[in-house]
């Protein structure tokens, strides 16, 4: 069953690894490119927070924003290309073209041969996520960045985050080829599937947690920058919440274009009045808790989707 | 003598439709059974059951050792070579007779360096043949085996299980829409018509059982004695009849045995007559 499995798969297979192989050389490279780059323009003192190395912070950001634009679509893009073409495929492929009563009329019963096929693919869609996860993790300390929690598309490139995500996909599509009973349509339930699922755990992380809330008084943003807002209220001098602040106790001018001047001077006045900004936030000390989360929420989904494949496919085998 | 596959009672119903009823029948080991019968009658259906593709909704179905199927169509991985074909037997069954299965490739003189896409049709059912033979079934269910092959394929394919058969005790099911390709092989018959086993038996039996009588018409209504009118059609003053058992004596019926064909189509244009190896069938 395993030389089966790797015979009909291994295209897919060397594709997903050739694909992490590439992207492992260019991670490799721009890592290299940017030490060599550190050691020959830091000055004393530097990767760090003072002015003198701010050229330098520059200078990185520069590199670190040109090699994730090659990659930073990997979050959706990649579980709807794995469940697409490991997931989908895998019934789908079979039922299309009558090959189920063939692989299914042999010694091997049904069971095995699909828990196999769904153990091994599983445990590979997995394994590839987690390497896309420990290629960015080594790649991203060289360039001093600080947005591994706040950028949601970040976060769910490193951890234990792509492995749930690949999993969940890869499951998601065997579900949907034993459903449609056909490639294509599974393939795009599964595009459909991934862009739901990111959306609603997008909404839902803020749940992940009870958010931490701080009362500000001068400036409407954390000094973390990588915390994960909620939501923000202002409050009156005596204690109130308001859903508003009162119309016509500060101008309030619209903005032109992308500038926020305006914004800004609105706020700084109701400061100056005695109001002050209470937010609502998830501090990126929780980076684990959420990961977790996360990752329980989609392997259990995954489970799922793995248990109505087998239903099915038991249930109704030509 | 246990039967190498006996179905009792069996029925099958899938969304709602009942493709099988009440099905009983019996194919004695050795045998080469023909399963014939209309589109929709449910012949794919009984096979799928009998390979354990489907689980009955009602009765039960009984194989006597291995089953090994070929489906209709004859399903292969196009992408696989005829090798990896053959590696997809051996680690998929475990009594896999890898030499047999080389050989009878290497005499039909397909390469196993050739990947399935690219051989012809005939080819194809060869190797499909191949890999359900080379299982060492007991019982070999063959599902439309001759559909889509040219007059000279068909001749191969059918003459090559003949050889098998003789060489070894198995038991073969082989359904066709075609009669005429199953007469020289098959000794047993099996007609399914709306999800029902009208004759199960014995082909030299059912033959000799079974006579057209050609006459006047109004002889036809009178009574045929012990024989049991399966078919009546009239053309102007002429009638005939085919009828099971033997007709009481009169000169005026002009009688013949039936042909293959001719009794299969008039059981499938009769559907509530029936041929089937019970007593009280026999009798009635």
């Amino acid at each position: 069953m395993i030389w089966l499995t790797w015979r009909q798969h291994r295209a897919q297979i060397l594709v997903t690894a050739a694909l992490l192989a590439a992207l492992g050389l260019l991670l490799l490279g721009s890592a290299v490119e940017a030490k060599l780059y550190v050691s020959g323009h830091a000055p004393p003192g530097c990767p760090g927070p003072a002015p003198a190395c701010w050229d330098l912070a520059m200078a990185l950001a520069d590199r670190y924003d040109a090699v994730y634009t090659v990659f930073g679509w990997m979050p959706i893009v990649a579980p709807a290309l794995i469940g697409a073409f490991w997931g989908a495929p895998l019934l789908g492929r079979e039922y299309e073209r009558g090959t189920h009563r063939l692989a299914w009329t042999q010694s091997v019963p049904v069971r095995r041969w699909l828990a196999v096929k769904l153990a091994v693919l599983g445990a590979l869609a997995a394994t590839a996520g987690l390497a896309l996860s420990v290629m960015v993790s080594l790649w991203r300390p060289v360039f001093q960045r600080n947005d591994l929690f706040g950028n949601i598309g970040v976060f769910n490139m490193v951890g234990v985050a792509p492995a749930a995500w690949w999993l969940y996909a890869f499951m998601l599509g065997a579900a949907a080829g034993a459903l449609l009973r056909r490639t294509l349509p599974a393939m795009a339930l599964v595009v459909a599937g991934i862009t739901v699922t990111t959306f609603t755990l997008f909404g839902l992380s803020e749940h992940y947690a009870e958010p931490a809330r701080t009362v500000l008084s001068d400036a409407t943003f954390l000094a973390d920058p990588d915390a994960r807002l909620v939501s923000g209220t202002w409050i009156d001098p005596a204690g109130r919440e308001l859903t508003e602040p009162p119309a016509g106790l500060c101008p309030r001018r619209p903005d032109a274009g992308r500038s926020n001047r305006n914004q800004e001077a609105y706020e700084r006045c109701l400061f100056g009045a005695g109001y002050r900004y209470a937010v609502s936030f998830h501090p990126p000390t929780r980076f684990w808790r959420f990961q977790w989360t996360e990752a329980a929420l989609l392997t259990a989904a995954s489970l799922a989707f793995a248990g109505l494949t087998v239903h099915r496919t038991l249930r109704r085998r030509v | 003598m246990i039967p190498a596959l006996r179905t009792t009672g069996l029925g099958v119903r899938l969304r709602r439709t009942w493709v099988l009823r009440d099905c009983s029948l019996a194919v004695p080991p050795g045998r080469v059974a023909a399963l014939v019968g209309p589109n929709g009658a449910g012949k794919t259906t009984l096979m799928h059951a009998a390979v354990g593709l489907l689980s009955p909704t009602t009765g039960t179905v009984d194989v006597a050792g291995r089953a090994a199927f070929m489906a209709q169509d004859k399903p292969l991985y196009d992408s696989f070579t005829v090798a990896e074909t053959l590696t997809f037997g051996r680690r998929l069954n475990p009594g896999w007779d890898d030499a047999y299965a080389a050989a009878r490739l290497a005499g039909l003189r397909i390469p196993q360096d050739r990947r399935v896409s690219g051989l012809s049709g005939g080819q194809q059912a060869q190797v499909a043949l191949t890999v359900a033979l080379a299982r060492r079934p007991d019982l070999l269910v063959l599902d439309e085996p001759l559909a889509n092959l040219d007059p000279l394929a068909r001749h191969d394919v059918m003459r090559s299980l003949m050889v098998e058969v003789a060489d070894r005790p198995l038991t073969v099911l082989i359904s066709s829409h075609v009669i005429a390709d199953l007469r020289d092989g098959c000794d047993w018959l099996v007609v399914l018509n709306g999800g029902r086993v009208q004759v199960s038996g014995d082909i030299d039996d059912l033959l000799a059982e079974h006579l057209v009588l050609t006459g006047p018409t109004d002889l036809a209504d009178g009574s045929t004695g012990r024989a049991r009118v399966v078919e009546a059609s009239r053309t102007g003053r002429q009638a005939r009849l085919l009828v099971r058992g033997a007709p009481a004596p009169d000169p005026r019926w002009s009688a013949r045995p039936a042909g293959l064909e001719e009794l299969v189509m008039a059981y499938l244009r009769s559907p509530e007559t029936a041929a089937l190896p019970a007593p009280a069938a026999v009798r009635a």
